[in-house]
């Protein structure tokens, strides 16, 4: 099989959103001597885009996006130690810390969206669910982050948003980071009356549009 | 699934003797002389100066148990063919309006043969829809060509069943003359006749007319498909209670049924209605009324007394645009008659009590019937769709979003409307606000400016335009504008 076989499989595998297609393909590629880096960049990342598009022409549905960003991820388990062998690891997109506003225990919006970001070349830290304005800020210092992005589902824990604008402002750390604002509870006027960077309706939209904030 | 019903079982009996009270003492006014003629044969008493028709109870209980459980549809194409109740609930457009809403100026105007032929095309490519029955007149309609100028190009743009009626025996003879043609001769429409008729033959209150009766009763005879709708108007027509209303038009939905019967025993047909009760501010007609769902509701129960299919016109409207008096009244009677198992929904694309056509709402309307359709199917219980193993596999605080349990269901187990609106406000304001009937209408064109697939070959349609000359040209065209 010629390495351009080998990536159409991978691309294909990852379009058929297909777990167990997508990890024979890559340890056939990894098998026949292609890189880590390259089965990622060549195989699988062409099949995330044509997702992307389908996803957002509607000929595919939320469930469809992230099993192949599941599969992905799964191929990503394999792929990854190998780059750390091969000392090819890219530059990452940016780094991002996220999680859901103190109070608030809703977890699946944020969860696809950290799926996203990491199928999407960024670097993402989870802090998962009730997480308070401090946790948010020294991660964002600790990992150097380019972006916070904190989910909101409950209209009452929306202020929760504002108060970690606030507190980096009171820091004198403002400037150091993108703060994205999303989830059910919130509003594209919401996020700018907060002083927010940025708003998306669904998670698709916020990795495009942290894409475009760190580029 | 257990249907809404009104009526007790004893209910349902007392109305049904009630109705043969009436048939027997008040009886029916029959003014064509040939249906007195077989009334007479088969056991009425028939009074020749007066035209009045008297039912013994006997009489109308040994004929009305001959009719079968259930009525075909038949298209062109025998994939779109639906039979009630196991195909239903079917969803018919609204019929015969004289009148259409200009789909690019907006202005309602008289309707032509070509307007036909664009909705034709529409409904055959709206997925709600089951039935065309002519949603309009033809306003350029040649000398003699009435009927012919309205099923030509409806057949000739829609493979789903056409259905409509006729107003005098030539136009029938000339249209089921059409039907042949298209079958390939009169044996082969014979066994697939593809157009279905029907007809208003009961002017209420318990009067059977001359030219609507004349059409039921030959169709009857060929054995061609032919139901009937019964259309009492409480206030003017029938009593001034929901109860008196249902027993007039049940007593002449027994009657015209007998008369089928009488004419040809175990001929199909559909407890069909419209009843309506008229607004006593003014008389206005109230077809969008909530009462007629009621209404339509109670005597779909008294259908399934009888073991015949039902349904009729539920869901028209009296509201002139695509407003929320539109969609109300068209949701909230054709949701009751579906919950009471009416299987036949003749509902879509008129404003304006049946006045006016709009593009914009038979769109609308096909986004309401897969509603009424889901609401239909349930809750579909089974133990599989119980879901325990899946409700395991997740676990407390799992997500259901990726599993291939949700990817193999996502599509069938909700209505995916292409009209209803779920985005957030903002992403609604930045697409520049846009209505339901602006969303309808982009459809409509959106459709329109396809290629019609169910346009006969050219052979076909010059053997048709040679038997008769001067026919309109029934193309559906792009909406322009």
């Amino acid at each position: 099989m010629t390495d351009a076989d080998h990536f159409d499989k991978l691309k294909q595998a990852i379009i058929d959103q297909d777990e167990d297609e997508v990890l024979d393909a890559v340890n056939a590629a990894l098998a026949d001597g292609i890189g880590a880096k390259t089965v990622i960049d060549q195989g699988l990342l062409p099949g995330l885009n044509v997702i992307g598009e389908q996803f957002e022409d509607e000929e595919i549905f939320l469930p469809e996006l992230m099993q192949a960003a599941l599969a992905f991820q799964a191929a990503m388990t394999i792929l990854e130690p190998k780059i750390k062998e091969e000392g090819t690891a890219g530059e990452k997109k940016g780094v991002v810390v996220l999680g859901t506003v103190k109070g608030d225990l809703h977890s699946i919006g944020k969860n696809i969206l950290k799926l996203l970001y990491e199928t999407s070349g960024f670097e993402a830290y989870d802090l998962g669910i009730d997480v308070d304005l401090f946790s948010f800020i020294n991660k964002a210092k600790e990992v150097d982050a380019d972006i916070i992005a904190i989910s909101a589902l409950l209209t009452t824990t929306l202020v929760g948003q504002r108060d970690v604008i606030d507190a980096l402002k009171d820091a004198g750390e403002r400037d150091k980071y993108k703060v994205l604002v999303g989830g059910g509870a919130t509003t594209k006027e919401w996020a700018e009356s907060i002083g927010a960077d940025g708003w998306a309706a669904t998670a698709y939209e916020a990795v495009t549009l942290s894409t475009s904030l760190v580029s | 699934m257990r249907f809404t019903e009104f009526l007790t079982e004893a209910e349902v009996r007392r109305t049904h003797e009630a109705s043969l009270e009436v048939l027997e003492t008040v009886g029916v006014l029959a003014h064509f002389a040939p249906a007195r003629e077989v009334f007479r044969r088969h056991g009425c008493t028939v009074d020749d100066e007066t035209g009045l028709v008297r039912f013994p109870a006997a009489v109308v209980e040994r004929y009305r148990k001959m009719a079968p459980p259930s009525f075909t549809f038949r298209g062109r194409d025998p994939q779109f063919d639906r039979t009630i109740p196991d195909d239903g609930p079917i969803v018919v457009t609204g019929s015969s309006a004289p009148n259409v809403v200009d789909p690019v100026t907006g202005v309602e105007r008289r309707a032509t043969s070509a307007d036909i032929a664009n909705i034709a095309h529409l409904i055959n490519e709206l997925p709600g829809f089951d039935v065309f029955s002519i949603s309009t007149l033809a306003d350029d309609a040649p000398e003699g060509q009435f009927s012919l100028s309205r099923f030509y190009p409806a057949l000739k743009n829609c493979l789903k069943p056409v259905r409509s009626n006729t107003p005098n025996m030539d136009d029938l003879h000339q249209v089921v003359e059409l039907g042949q043609i298209i079958a390939g001769g009169a044996e082969a429409y014979a066994e697939r006749p593809i157009i279905n008729h029907h007809y208003c033959p009961m002017v209420s209150p318990l009067t059977m007319d001359v030219d609507s009766t004349e059409a039921v009763m030959w169709l009857t005879e060929q054995g061609l498909p032919v139901y009937t709708t019964v259309v009492p108007n409480a206030g003017l027509t029938s009593p001034m209670t929901l109860m008196g209303t249902l027993v007039v038009g049940n007593a002449e939905f027994l009657a015209i049924t007998v008369f089928q019967q009488m004419v040809k025993e175990g001929t199909p047909i559909i407890y069909a209605s419209l009843p309506t009760v008229a607004d006593m501010r003014t008389g206005a007609y109230a077809p969008g009324a909530i009462e007629t769902g009621v209404l339509l509701a109670a005597q779909a129960q008294m259908a399934r007394f009888y073991g015949v299919p039902s349904g009729g016109y539920i869901g028209l409207t009296n509201a002139h645009s695509n407003d929320a008096q539109a969609g109300f009244e068209t949701g909230m009677n054709t949701l009751l008659g579906v919950a009471a198992g009416a299987t036949l929904l003749n509902m879509g694309g008129l404003f304006s009590s049946l006045m006016a056509f709009d593009f914009g709402k038979a769109v609308v309307d096909n986004e309401i019937a897969l509603m009424d359709k889901r609401a239909y199917r349930g809750l579909e219980f089974s133990e599989e769709n119980l879901a325990l193993e899946e409700i395991a596999a997740v676990g407390p605080g799992g997500s259901y979003m990726g599993r291939n349990h949700t990817k193999a269901r996502m599509k069938t187990t909700a209505v995916l409307p292409r009209l209803a609106n779920r985005d957030m406000r903002a992403q609604w304001e930045e697409a520049g606000r846009p209505s339901i009937h602006e969303r309808a209408m982009d459809e409509a064109r959106r459709i329109l400016a396809q290629p019609n697939g169910a346009v006969w070959d050219a052979a076909l349609d010059t053997a048709i335009r040679q038997r008769f000359p001067g026919l309109v040209a029934g193309d559906a065209k792009p909406l322009e504008g």
